[in-house]
């Protein structure tokens, strides 16, 4: 029996160094070797090629290795820690790793290829003095505000509707959410011909404007808050639509019997009743308009003038700052500085979802 | 029990991890070949490291099926493999080879233009002494990296204009080589709009999110080197300097961009698209308009039936002369392929000797549509515009194309000014000039 124990112990204490030096390598290869020539073993293998296998079977090596660790005490922590390993990992590999390297290559002169200096903070120095980044970066705070209002408001006004006793609320229900489904990109496109072909013809005989209203930056703003409260009310209005359902019946009757009209209900029963849905969906719309990008892209690509904003012209009028932080680093070729915008986005987005969980979760009612 | 129940579950867990594994592996390096068109001539280890198949990126997608058909007939006539890879517009080529590079899997041969040959330092292998740098002049050649641009076509751009609807209203394209002329000529045809069918003088196009890169790389170049040498890069020089833009020459060029404005057509000129600016050309529908040669295989192709319509009439370009005597269009080539040093140098530097002869010179010119960059090239494009270019090329009376020298992305910045004066809320060339020095200014500053 003792015998057996330390031969398993033995072949568990093997298969986790051999899986650990797998995974030491294969990461090694990957960052610090991404010349796949230089690891060329024979004609036909090359070690770097398989730096995704060797990581693989690396940790499934020091998962067997704990496994047939033999131990008693610690026998449960082991398997649950193999029963979060998946997840643990995709997190890892997905969130976690490129968050720290995003943050590390802020402080670098990344260009995309290679690191050839550190820069200390020089990328966020050129960040905050960079007009355009401050003009996106209100432009979206008044996007963000403005959508909140717009959209919640008109999401719970169809749900409204889409909870009255009309027919065929199931076709309107569908077909509110409907524009949800489809891509931001391709809306974007429809839209954009929309008002280039079609608007464009109604602006002219009426206004006598025979341009398009994406031409104009303050115009060309509300355009996009229209697409984007278009696409958007559908999918919150679901949401209300479900906390409205869930208002007890009693409550909506007793308050009736009370002598309640619809507007007294509307305000003093279903609204408090349906705070924590409330505050999912201002907190939902808070985080989907700061992240607004594919529908900017499509439809003005961020242009727009700009004559005076501080002292400078600027031409990326309709600019949101996840648009601002793609174009920097993608059409202007400046990884690092795209790089430092996107950490300081993503302090902001969390400092602002942080906060209003914390302000709206006071409000609710405990059912 | 329960233990066997544990290991069998942990089991299966390890082996989901071992399959997502693989899965993922596997898509990573067929990613290539998904977003290439299906070719015959793939193979499908991609890139195994054993040099038996080229990559080579493409950036071109409107000539992505005559790329295959020059894949296959390598692969006929010398029995090496070739995989073609196709990216859409040359932004998203460079930042999808910078994954590429990440990943490791670098295209031996990729698609590069002029200014992003810097980021390549000392990763692309030198092709001077290669026999095709023999037979041509416009490869790209650096001071420190050396020869490293292989040119596959060049392409030109000027005022193109419907050689018919000239003839029909009188005026001589030869006589347009000076402000007073366009005026003059501009305000005739205006006059015989009726006569002629048209519904605008010039198909002029300056909106800015979709077409900036036509009126803030293709039209600012002219203002870069129109009536120039090829080798004059004052300029370029200039403006890459801070940003500056000369006051004279750069009035006297929005004087021009003035006229434009002036007889182009309303419905196109603040928020038209590429597709109704080319189809309006091939309908006939405008005598002059502001796109280069590659035009040509769009009025052969998509648009052949409004073409043959209008007539199938001859094409030719003029000059944006915006100063007296300006007398040239530019071409070169606008983007080059170029050798990755850690790929297959060897195969790769065959495969280019290769397209600089015979066979694949047909592919080029005659399917393709470009103009060989190549001496000894016999063929001759059935494309519009291939007769007016190597006629413009053969007097002499060619500029460079030092656009492709300014900073990264500064025509996203400058076709809102070009959009802006189009749309009237920039009301003079002077202004224009002020405006433009702004945001140039600006750019080169961040």
């Amino acid at each position: 029996m003792k015998t057996n124990t330390s031969g398993k112990k033995g072949i568990s204490i093997g298969c986790f160094v051999v899986g650990a030096l797998l995974l030491v390598v294969a990461l090694w290869l990957d960052f610090l070797a991404t010349n796949g020539q230089d690891f060329l073993l024979t004609a036909n293998f090359n070690l770097s090629m398989h730096r995704g296998a060797m990581l693989i079977i690396g940790a499934i090596l020091i998962l067997v290795g704990l496994y047939i660790f033999p131990t008693e005490t610690h026998h449960r922590n082991i398997i649950n820690f193999i029963f979060l390993f998946p997840l643990l990992f995709t997190f890892f590999v997905t969130v976690i790793i490129p968050l720290i390297l995003g943050i590390g290559y802020s402080f670098t002169d990344w260009d995309g290829l290679r690191i050839n200096n550190v820069v200390g903070l020089d990328n966020y120095i050129r960040a905050f003095q960079s007009k355009e980044f401050l003009y996106s970066t209100l432009l979206t705070a008044l996007f963000v505000i403005v959508n909140m209002v717009v959209v919640n408001v008109v999401a719970f006004l169809l749900a409204l509707l889409c909870s009255t006793k009309l027919k065929a609320v199931g076709f309107f229900r569908a077909s509110y959410f409907l524009p949800n489904l489809i891509g931001g990109i391709v809306l974007g496109y429809i839209w954009q011909f929309a008002f280039s072909k079609v608007l464009v013809n109604y602006t002219a005989a009426l206004f006598d404007y025979p341009y398009s209203i994406l031409s104009d930056t303050k115009m060309a703003f509300m355009a996009i808050i229209i697409v984007y409260v278009w696409q958007y009310a559908g999918y919150i209005m679901l949401i209300y639509t479900t906390g409205l359902n869930t208002v007890p019946r009693e409550v909506i009757e007793a308050a009736a019997i009370d002598g309640a009209n619809a507007i007294d209900t509307l305000f003093r029963i279903k609204l408090p009743m349906i705070a924590s849905t409330t505050t999912i969906c201002l907190f939902l719309t808070l985080t989907n308009a700061f992240k607004m990008f594919d529908v900017n892209l499509a439809l003005t690509g961020g242009n727009g003038s700009v004559p005076d904003f501080l002292g400078s012209k600027l031409t990326n009028g309709t600019e949101m700052l996840a648009l601002n932080i793609y174009s920097t680093a993608i059409n202007r070729n400046d990884y690092s500085l795209g790089q430092a915008k996107a950490v300081i986005f993503f302090i902001i987005l969390a400092a602002v979802s942080i906060l209003q969980v914390k302000v709206t979760s006071r409000n609710e009612v405990e059912m | 029990m329960k233990k066997q129940l544990a290991m069998a579950l942990a089991v299966a867990m390890a082996a989901s991890v071992v399959l997502a594994g693989c899965g993922t592996t596997e898509s990573t390096s067929s990613g290539g070949s998904d977003s290439s068109s299906s070719s015959s001539s793939s193979s499908s280890d991609g890139g195994s490291g054993g040099g038996a198949s080229l990559q080579l990126l493409n950036g071109k997608p409107e000539i992505d099926a005559q790329m295959q058909d020059l894949a296959t007939k390598y692969a006929e006539e010398t029995g090496n493999t070739i995989e073609v890879m196709t990216i859409g517009g040359n932004e998203t080529a460079s930042s999808k080879l910078k994954e590429l590079k990440q990943a490791g899997e670098m295209p031996d041969i990729f698609v590069a233009e002029a200014n992003q040959f810097a980021n390549w330092q000392g990763e692309l292998a030198d092709l001077s002494g290669e026999q095709w740098t023999e037979d041509t002049d416009v490869e790209y050649v650096d001071d420190e990296m050396g020869t490293i641009g292989f040119p596959y076509m060049v392409e030109a751009h000027g005022l193109a204009y419907n050689a018919d609807l000239l003839e029909k209203a009188g005026v001589d394209p030869a006589s347009l080589t000076s402000p007073a002329a366009y005026k003059a000529a501009f305000e005739k045809i205006d006059g015989m709009k009726d006569d002629l069918g048209i519904t605008a003088v010039v198909g002029w196009c300056a909106e800015a999110s979709n077409l900036g890169w036509s009126s803030g790389t293709h039209v600012f170049g002219h203002y870069l080197d129109a009536g120039l040498d090829p080798t004059d890069s004052t300029y370029i020089d200039m403006l890459n300097d801070g940003g500056t833009l000369d006051e004279s020459r750069f009035t006297a060029f929005g004087e021009f961009i003035g006229l434009l404005n002036q007889y182009s057509d309303p419905q196109l000129l603040v928020d038209g698209t590429y597709d109704d600016q080319v189809l309006g050309f091939a309908s006939g529908k405008y005598v002059f308009v502001t796109q280069g040669s590659w035009i040509g295989a769009t009025l052969t192709g998509d648009d052949s039936d409004a073409y043959a319509a209008a007539g199938n009439f001859k094409c030719g370009f003029a000059p944006f002369a915006f100063e007296d005597g300006i007398n040239t269009i530019l071409d070169e080539p606008t983007s080059y392929w170029t050798v990755y040093k850690d790929g297959d140098v060897d195969a790769a530097k065959a495969f280019l000797q290769w397209c600089s002869e015979d066979t694949a010179q047909q592919i080029f010119v005659e399917d393709m549509g470009f103009v060989s960059p190549y001496n000894d090239c016999s063929y001759t494009a059935t494309d519009p515009f291939a007769g007016a270019v190597t006629e413009w090329l053969g007097a002499g009376k060619h500029s460079s194309y030092h656009t492709f020298f300014k900073k990264d992305g500064l025509q996203d910045v400058t076709s809102v000014v070009f959009q802006e004066y189009a749309k009237g809320d920039i009301a003079s060339a002077a202004d224009f000039y002020t405006e433009m020095q702004k945001v140039t200014t600006d750019y080169y500053a961040q």
